[in-house]
């Protein structure tokens, strides 16, 4: 047989096995060939996926989303007001390319990268580059990240872009072309790894056929690159990576990715600079850093020499990094190669610093800031896409083919008025490639992304895959994950069989046992402890509030709220709670009608803007726990989470069955909140971060305990029983009351089991010797004396408890208050805030944030004081 | 004419500070018409660690850190210096600003390069329209760079009033143009933004100024702290200041410690300190001729 024909056989047989898949007529698709033919890289690929039928690959679909979801990868949109996280969308099947032309796109790409590089240093240099005329200088002195600081820096091994990415898309030509240099921190590869192992997990056989080129050896180039740059301690470096917190796009990734190359996650305020050296703060102390991978944008890395703004940095890293002390991939600075401005220069840049001709263009681009491309530009203004010249901000670019008249006007006036601030760029009709949507192959634009990593002899090495972004829409208009797009792994596919290699430890290799947790950073415990507080916060509102809601229910009229005796004091409790009263005079709430009283109890459930409510204190719950997330389970998270939810759901129903469903509401928090403890209690090492999240967790109950019984039992009450009975039920102390008293309430039994039982978990005994035992375990620190300040206030206290007589302390005077517990609670209430300063200031005064001198004028001595302290 | 300076700085915290950093740019600039005899700076408590460098626009700069734990800081730097007036072009002399602006368009070399840099917008001094607007009646077609210059400087001097209380460090351009009110750094800023804004090169200038004045001519306001000026560049006879806030072209009695794009690039001592609690500053400047 001709070969000719064998190979149309080999077309037809390969369409046949897919022929589900329908491109858009006139567009350009990654699978099919523009006569429908399957195009070579794909046919063995979809050789095997036809094999596959629809009801199995909907399953491995399951499979992959499920192995996602169980990961937790999320990825947070900006400005979405519900908890911004979303799950991380991945789509199959991956997009395939074959060998042949990755070849030619590494090539590329590693000759972008080295030529970027080659731009830094001559940037922060000589300027050749400006001086030759082959760049607008303005395109260098108008970009925020051209850090004047670092002139003249040598990064270490000379490696100015040690880590690059690149964004890239196939036009109508079959030509790929790059949008977007990535210099300053490129974003996604953790996700790509997430990626490819979800899918070569639901799609082992086709990975396996495939001979699909693997990633983990990209990934081991970037842990030793890493390594390498250590100007100390070569053998064992300490490498950080600065991520700018939870609240950033990627934070999830980051977490992932610090975990898959074994190095600690960090923010800001974990680091700190001694004597030029950066150290992470631990409570242990201080530990030297030599490496940190940034994920902060490198004009927020110290707001001594940049910007002054940024919460995110670490003061005097500038000068740490001068001294040679410390290594920073990429350098600070390398964000000026990342910018659209550039593209247009780069072929000459190419030519001037590698006498080189650029292999993989750019799409074509002209800065407006030049004269002759805006009068091009002003003739071409109906199918352009506008963009900012550099990166500020959330990158936002605009189709003039989207625009009004009126609407393209404005923005050529406003081009005009600061050309040098625009690019415009060519729209380019990017490729489709098949995504499954609804069990259905789709055709749907693409966009890819890869990296490359500088090796050990400098050059820059490709990951042999990356990240894949499919639009969100038919039109192929939405291609950011900020704007619901997707993603799908990318297939290198090797002609020969590849070997497996992973960085992740084999499942049946013995790995060496260790406790861990000496290094856990301050700011770590700092947040631990203060989730525990939160959540135990909210808890002790929610129990409160319920109870309260339960009470008002049972009251038909103004007249029913004037003759009970327990309404009053349960809403003092609440207000005492709310307003933070532990040891101050607690007013007794002089509450006359139902309105009044339901008013109080719905401010202290739903007032989002009293630091004390319900609503405030969930909203400090998540925001402790989003930046541990990394320490506390998935679980757990989701528990923490789901509380938002819940209260939100509520916050605006009324109507006559109001107290009703704020009462099922506070029911479902405190169910919430108890599966929280149970978690935490049953699913944590008991190591320093546990530790800290029950100090914070029995300071707090202890705190609520105190304020609880301040406001109801050491003042005069007509029916005491019912209001002990409501103590008692707040207090979740109700059946172990009943069992030992049976039906008899009085002060001092209540107060026995809620303040001295040491076997009540929750009396303030309790908690106090918990307390007293989780002090002893924390680390001595250097001046210590032997027994620390807070194990002191603690022991102190517990003994009080211990010793006290309560029959004595509860026996009321003539007026019907009980100075006596009144004075004990006082002290309690003012002793145990104190434990709580004492701690923050032995292990946590590290997390503190930083203040700037330089607000202050040196033109006029005269001026009044500055003062710009900050809350804790 | 020889100068002696003496600039304290000095802060006090309310509560104990564990570490601090800082960059200072507190000394005399070398120059054609300015020669550093001697200068110094202390610091107390000792600093743990001292650098010093030039930085990007060649300024003197001394970074140190303190990582003991203090209650105050103070910081003294003492120089004596020669200056002498810079030969002053013919101001109807230069060339038409028009010109100057061309020049710094096309031309690549170096001193041009650093000189372009200078008309582009910088952190504290955007380019907004008020600014044009402002400068454009004292930029007339074809008069010469250094008479348009001189007579922004007299506007912006007869239009705006010298009030201490009326502005601080984040008081953005647009509340100066708006009020009419602010200090020498605002004054600075207004000139330079003016003078950029009509494609033209301006750097900020920061410094200190003769405090008591020769007999029988008046003291000159912000001698008494540091004091800020700009410079203009007119091509082949370089850099020219002109002190808005005096109406004057500074000639011996101002001395440059550092420039650069606006007060951001030489803020004179800063700092960033770990712990809580607030702090107070006293600054001292003296500044008096000496042999």
């Amino acid at each position: 047989m001709p070969p000719a024909s064998q190979a149309q056989q080999a077309q037809a047989q390969s369409s046949a096995a897919a022929p589900q898949y329908e491109t858009q007529p006139g567009m350009r698709d990654e699978l099919r060939d523009a006569n429908g033919w399957v195009r070579p890289a794909w046919r063995k690929f979809v050789d095997h996926w036809g094999r596959l039928g629809p009801t199995e690959l909907a399953s491995r679909w399951e499979t992959a989303q499920q192995l996602l979801h169980d990961n937790g990868v999320s990825y947070n949109v900006y400005g979405d007001p519900r908890g911004m996280e979303r799950p991380w969308s991945l789509s199959l099947p991956p997009v395939v390319i074959g060998q042949e032309e990755w070849q030619k796109v590494a090539e590329g790409l590693s000759q972008r990268a080295r030529l970027l590089a080659a731009l830094l240093q001559d940037l922060y240099g000589q300027q050749r580059s400006l001086l030759e005329g082959t760049l607008p200088p303005a395109v260098l002195y108008l970009h925020p990240s051209f850090l004047r600081p670092l002139h003249g820096a040598k990064p270490p091994r000379g490696l100015w872009l040690p880590i690059y990415g690149a964004d890239f898309v196939r036009g109508q030509d079959g030509m790929l072309r790059v949008t977007d240099d990535l210099t300053q921190a490129p974003s996604g590869a953790g996700y790509a790894l997430e990626n490819r192992i979800a899918v070569s997990k639901a799609l082992p056989e086709l990975f396996r056929e495939c001979n699909v080129q693997r990633l983990a050896l990209f990934f081991r180039g970037f842990r030793d690159m890493l390594g390498s740059l250590a100007p100390h301690n070569r053998d064992n470096p300490r490498i950080v990576l600065l991520t700018a917190g939870p609240y950033n796009a990627t934070y999830f990734e980051q977490a992932y990715l610090a975990q898959y190359l074994g190095i600690t996650l960090v923010a800001g305020g974990d680091l700190t600079v001694r004597e030029d050296r950066v150290f992470l703060k631990t409570l242990a102390g201080l530990l030297p850093v030599d490496v940190i991978l940034r994920r902060v944008n490198d004009d927020y890395c110290d707001p001594l020499e940049l910007r002054p703004d940024s919460i995110l940095g670490v003061p005097g890293l500038v000068q740490a990094v001068r001294a040679g002390n410390v290594a920073i991939a990429s350098p600070l600075g390398a964000g000026v190669a990342q910018a659209p401005a550039l593209l247009p220069y780069l072929p000459r840049l190419c030519r001037l610093l590698l006498d080189e001709e650029l292999l993989m263009p750019s799409v074509e681009t002209r800065w407006c800031g030049d004269p002759s491309a805006l009068r091009d530009i002003e003739s071409h203004f109906d199918d352009l896409l506008i963009r900012p010249a550099f990166p500020e901000g959330r990158v936002v670019s605009t189709a003039t083919a989207l625009l009004s008249s009126q609407e393209k006007a404005d923005l050529l006036a406003r081009i005009r008025h600061t050309p040098e601030r625009f690019v415009a760029q060519e729209r380019v009709q990017a490729t489709t490639t098949p995504v499954l949507i609804n069990g259905k192959l789709t055709p749907r634009a693409v966009m890819w992304r890869a990296y490359a990593i500088a090796g050990q002899d400098g050059e820059p090495n490709v990951m042999p895959g990356g990240l894949a972004r499919v639009a969100g829409d038919e039109a192929g208009m939405q291609m950011s994950m900020q704007t619901g797009a997707g993603s799908l792994d990318v297939w290198v596919l090797s002609d020969e069989p590849v070997t497996a290699f992973s960085l992740l430890p084999p499942q049946h290799s013995p790995v060496a046992i260790s406790r861990g947790g000496a290094d856990l950073p301050s700011r770590a415990a700092d947040n631990l402890y203060w989730l525990g507080r939160y959540a135990e916060r909210a808890e002790v509102i929610a129990r409160l509030s319920r109870v309260v809601s339960a009470r008002l229910a049972e009251l038909g009229s103004d007249a029913d709220v004037l003759k009970s005796t327990e309404i009053g004091p349960l809403i003092s409790a609440l207000n005492a709670q709310t307003n933070f009263l532990y040891a101050a005079d607690i007013p007794r709430a002089d509450v006359r009608s139902l309105a009044a009283s339901e008013l109080a109890l719905t401010a202290s459930v739903f007032d989002a803007n009293a630091a004390g409510s319900l609503a405030s204190v969930v909203r400090a719950t998540l925001r402790s726990g989003r930046v541990v997330r990394d320490r506390i389970s998935m679980d757990t998270w989701r528990v923490i989470a789901s509380l938002d939810e819940e209260l939100s759901d509520l916050s605006v129903s009324t109507g006559s069955d109001r107290l009703a469903s704020v009462h099922d509401l506070l029911s479902r928090v405190v169910i919430t909140l108890a599966a929280f403890s149970g978690l935490v209690m049953e699913s944590m090492t008991r190591g320093q971060a546990w530790l800290f999240l029950d100090i914070g967790r029995r300071i707090e109950r202890a705190i609520g305990l105190v304020t609880l019984l301040r406001s109801t039992i050491t003042l005069p009450c007509d029916r005491e029983s019912a209001l002990l009975e409501a103590v008692l039920e707040i207090a979740d102390s109700v059946m172990t009351y009943r069992r030992r008293y049976l039906a008899t309430l009085q002060v001092a039994p209540v107060v026995d089991l809620l303040l001295t039982d040491e076997t009540n978990p929750r009396s303030v005994v309790y908690q106090l010797i918990g307390l007293t035992e989780h002090v002893r375990r924390l680390p001595m620190l250097d001046g210590m004396p032997v027994r620390s300040a807070e194990h002191r206030i603690a022991l102190g206290a517990r003994s009080e408890l211990e010793l006290c007589e309560i029959e004595r302390i509860c026996v009321p005077d003539t007026m019907g208050r009980r100075p006596s517990l009144e004075t004990l609670l006082r002290r309690l209430g003012t002793q145990l805030p104190k434990l709580s300063d004492s701690l923050s200031e032995s292990y946590l005064a590290h997390a503190r944030l930083s203040r700037h001198l330089s607000m202050s004028s040196p033109f006029d001595s005269e001026a009044p004081p500055s003062s710009d302290g900050e809350d804790p | 004419m020889r100068l002696r300076v003496r600039h304290r700085t000095h802060y006090s915290y309310t509560d104990p500070v564990t570490t601090s950093h800082h960059e200072a740019r507190l000394s005399p600039r070398e120059s054609e018409h300015q020669r550093t005899v001697s200068q110094d700076i202390q610091i107390n408590p000792a600093p743990a660690t001292r650098k010093r460098r030039f930085d990007y626009f060649g300024n003197r700069t001394v970074h140190f850190s303190l990582s003991a734990p203090h209650r105050e800081l103070e910081v003294i730097a003492t120089s004596v210096v020669d200056t002498v007036a810079p030969p002053l072009p013919p101001l109807d002399a230069t060339p038409p600003w028009e010109q100057i602006r061309e020049r710094l368009r096309t031309d690549h070399r170096r001193d041009v390069l650093d000189a372009f840099a200078m008309t582009l917008e910088s952190p504290s001094i955007p380019l907004i329209e008020g600014l044009r607007e402002y400068g454009q009646p004292s930029f007339k077609p074809e008069l010469p760079v250094l008479a348009a210059v001189r007579d922004l400087i007299g506007r912006i001097h007869e239009d705006f009033v010298y009030d201490p209380t009326s502005t601080d460090l984040l008081t953005p351009l647009e509340k100066v143009l708006e009020q009419r009110r602010g200090v020498c750094q605002d004054f600075a800023h207004l000139a330079i933004g003016c003078i950029r804004s009509h494609g033209l090169a301006a750097r900020y200038v920061s410094g200190y100024l003769l405090t008591r004045p020769p007999p029988g001519k008046p003291r000159l306001i912000g001698a008494d702290a540091s004091h800020a000026w700009v410079s203009v560049w007119i091509a082949e006879q370089g850099w020219v200041d002109f002190d808005p806030t005096n109406d004057i072209i500074p000639a011996d009695e101002h001395l440059t410690t550092a420039f650069g794009r606006d007060f951001s690039d030489v803020t004179p001592l800063r700092g960033v300190l770990m712990g809580s609690g607030n702090h107070t500053m006293t600054v001292q400047v003296d500044v008096s001729p000496t042999t």
